[in-house]
């Protein structure tokens, strides 16, 4: 009669009634008591919590740590109540950005806002006319022909970063780091610099070139990251059974990195799909739709909301926001698939071990 | 072992073939698009040079030092001071408001939240770095900026005297100042050094920190004794990731910032006038003769080379506090 003994394996874990009682009231009382003196003596919000709840809130927290466990308890307290502020300070800063681009977003949008061009349209043009549509596909189309250029290219530097044994490998993944805290400025005056000595036509493709050297070094270092996974046992395998080289990368190492170089991508193109002082500098503004990316002016979405947000009218702010939540949009996807497959391929992985 | 097996004569010496051709070009390949990185840089720098060498010669190092920018009068002066004191002013305000922000954030996620939510934190802060900065830039110019000068109007009020917090005139707002300049670069930079910090965390041997729990050690001298020392060369090199980004960041800045190149703000936060380079770029852009256009290439270049060099030393300092992901 085999009777299952229950092991206490985390007796810290047990605190008694009355510590319960003791955390759950200093963690509950400090904020109506600050939200009843704020709403008393009229003081705005953040500052009441910053110079009222958070010192007493630290006090109570203090107080239950030493009752619990004597003097090394306030230290703890004092660390745990700070760490958590802070935190839910970057947590609202980030629920305020986002709140405030879908709610004034979907003020905005409508089904004509997102089909429709700006042509006739000025910055106090009621938002019954004009959209966003010529600059949705223009910045696709942009972001498209980089992609064609920085994929392949970051994904033969990946493999090099991985496979080679040369020596100056490190060099290259050094600088490949240190591209990627590119300001995106400076790339577009680069491009600026190569439209002025050769007096090519500013068009999309000078955007897309201008993005290149901003996508480039994000898909090199996440390739890497998802070729790295790859155990080597396999490539070996493939390369003792005779495969010459290229064999083991595009039928061994690829297909089992191929979620991860899907990341990649993804990744590359959230980075790139925002960026916006490089296409101000290289692509002219558009209000017509511009099927073509090699000549003529060409709208993006940042360029269109840096366009309405430098003038002050409310309708073009309205703007402004609408062409923000698509964007926004636009990256949450990118982002969510990019997560999602990292996510299996995680599984994966640990699967395999 | 031993004695049989040394008298074994080796019969056919393992030698590496000559490659097949199409490993060649396999190979030729991918090195071409490895050096690609060398070329990369080497063209910005050279173009940029190559285009902006007039005005540097021109300028001189008062470039760099002196304070105007005037494109109008003969000769025309290039001087970008007040603007590269502007960037790093509000880069180190930034991260001084960040740093706190993303150590807690990552001390949160690694030791304290329990997992499933870890990981939602940990995708909402990825968000917050994928976030276009133009979007950055409208909410901190339409929401954010009211807010924070009602903060600093406070600051100002209580604590005027301390020489950061004082201003000339408080009846001229408090809106565009270097202080909510650096607000919005915090916003941009806590996710970068939040998910070095939290790399960091998380790979630091679990024994230490349990035995250091083991020995009686409270949480806050954990922290001070163990992860704090392990970890501090890993999170300075994510702090100098930020200022890399911060000293570069263009659109946000240039909406919630008024930008004055005839007087270096030294350390006047909330006086509502300051300096960025990238955002001087931005703003000049639009009106710039071709010499004038020369001068903002000269002004990239140093942006360039500044953030190239942090981070270099960034990157440096991070690889090397994380041993474990060399192979």
């Amino acid at each position: 009669m085999a009777k299952v003994i229950q092991l206490d394996n985390k007796p810290w874990l047990r605190a008694n009634n009355s510590r319960r009682f003791l955390i759950f009231l200093s963690s509950v009382v400090p904020l109506p008591l600050v939200m009843l003196g704020a709403y008393s003596i009229n003081l705005d919000m953040t500052m009441s919590f910053l110079t009222i709840f958070l010192p007493l809130q630290i006090l109570t927290a203090a107080l239950v740590g030493f009752q619990a466990f004597g003097k090394r308890g306030i230290g703890d307290a004092i660390l745990v109540v700070l760490t958590v502020f802070f935190s839910l300070f970057v947590l609202i800063l980030l629920l305020s950005v986002l709140g405030s681009v879908l709610t004034e977003g979907f003020k905005t949008i409508s089904s004509q806002f997102i089909i429709q061009n700006n042509v006739y349209v000025s910055t106090t043009t009621s938002l019954d006319y004009g959209g966003v549509g010529h600059a949705i596909l223009g910045s696709l189309m942009v972001v498209a022909l980089t992609t064609l250029a920085a994929v392949p290219l970051g994904i033969a530097m990946a493999i090099y970063l991985t496979q080679s044994q040369s020596k100056i490998r490190d060099l290259v993944r050094t600088l490949t780091q240190a591209l990627s805290g590119l300001p995106s400025v400076v790339s577009g005056l680069f491009i600026l610099t190569i439209i002025e000595a050769t007096q090519i036509g500013r068009s999309g493709f000078t955007g897309a070139l201008a993005l290149f050297p901003l996508m480039l070094p994000t898909v090199a270092r996440v390739s890497e990251e998802a070729l790295k996974l790859v155990p080597v046992d396999l490539r070996y395998a493939a390369l003792a059974l005779g495969a010459p080289n290229y064999r083991a990368f595009f039928q061994v190492i690829l297909p089992a990195a191929k979620s991860g170089l899907i990341t990649a991508l993804l990744l590359g193109l959230a980075r790139v799909v925002g960026e916006t002082a490089p296409l101000i500098l290289t692509v002219n503004a558009n209000n017509g739709t511009n099927f073509n990316v090699f000549e003529g002016g060409l709208a993006t979405l940042p360029t269109y909301i840096y366009g309405y947000l430098a003038s002050g009218y409310q309708t073009s702010q309205a703007r402004a926001w609408g062409a923000a939540l698509i964007l926004l949009i636009l990256v949450g996807i990118l982002f969510g698939l990019a997560r999602v497959l990292g996510r299996t391929k995680s599984l994966k992985s640990k699967a395999k071990k | 072992m031993s004695a049989k097996d040394s008298k074994t004569e080796v019969r056919r010496k393992l030698v590496a073939g000559p490659l097949s051709k199409g490993d060649q070009v396999f190979f030729g390949t991918t090195t071409v698009a490895a050096y690609f990185a060398f070329v990369l840089v080497a063209l910005v720098l050279g173009f940029l040079l190559w285009q902006s060498w007039p005005v540097i010669s021109d300028q001189g190092i008062n470039f760099v030092l002196g304070n105007n920018w005037n494109a109008d009068v003969e000769p025309a002066v290039f001087q970008l001071g007040p603007m590269l004191w502007g960037s790093l002013l509000i880069a180190f305000f930034g991260i001084l408001i960040a740093t706190p922000m993303a150590i807690s954030m990552a001390y949160l996620i690694v030791f304290m939240l329990p997992k499933r939510l870890a990981t939602w934190a940990t995708t909402l802060v990825d968000l917050l770095a994928a976030l276009p900065s133009v979007v950055i830039g409208l909410w901190g110019l339409i929401v954010f900026t009211p807010v924070a000068a009602g903060w600093a109007d406070i600051l100002n009020k209580n604590v005027g005297w301390i020489p950061f917090f004082s201003v000339e005139d408080p009846e001229n707002g408090f809106m565009r100042s270097p202080f909510i300049a650096g607000w919005i670069v915090a916003v941009m930079i806590v996710p970068i050094i939040t998910s070095v910090t939290r790399e960091i965390f998380s790979q630091l041997d679990r024994d230490l920190i349990n035995g250091a729990l083991a020995l009686g050690g409270s949480r806050l001298s954990t922290f001070r004794r163990v992860i704090f020392p392990t970890s501090a060369g890993g999170v300075v090199g994510g702090i100098l990731l930020g200022l890399g980004r911060a000293v570069g960041e263009t659109v946000a800045i240039f909406y919630v910032l008024n930008l004055d190149i005839l007087h270096i703000n030294w350390a006047n936060l909330l006086e509502p006038r300051g300096g960025a380079v990238a955002s001087w770029i931005l703003a000049k852009f639009g009106e710039a003769g071709p010499f004038e256009k020369q001068g903002l290439m000269a002004a990239g270049l140093v942006l360039f080379i500044l953030t190239l060099i942090v981070n270099f030393i960034a990157n440096f300092i991070v690889n090397k506090s994380q041993p474990w992901r060399k192979n």
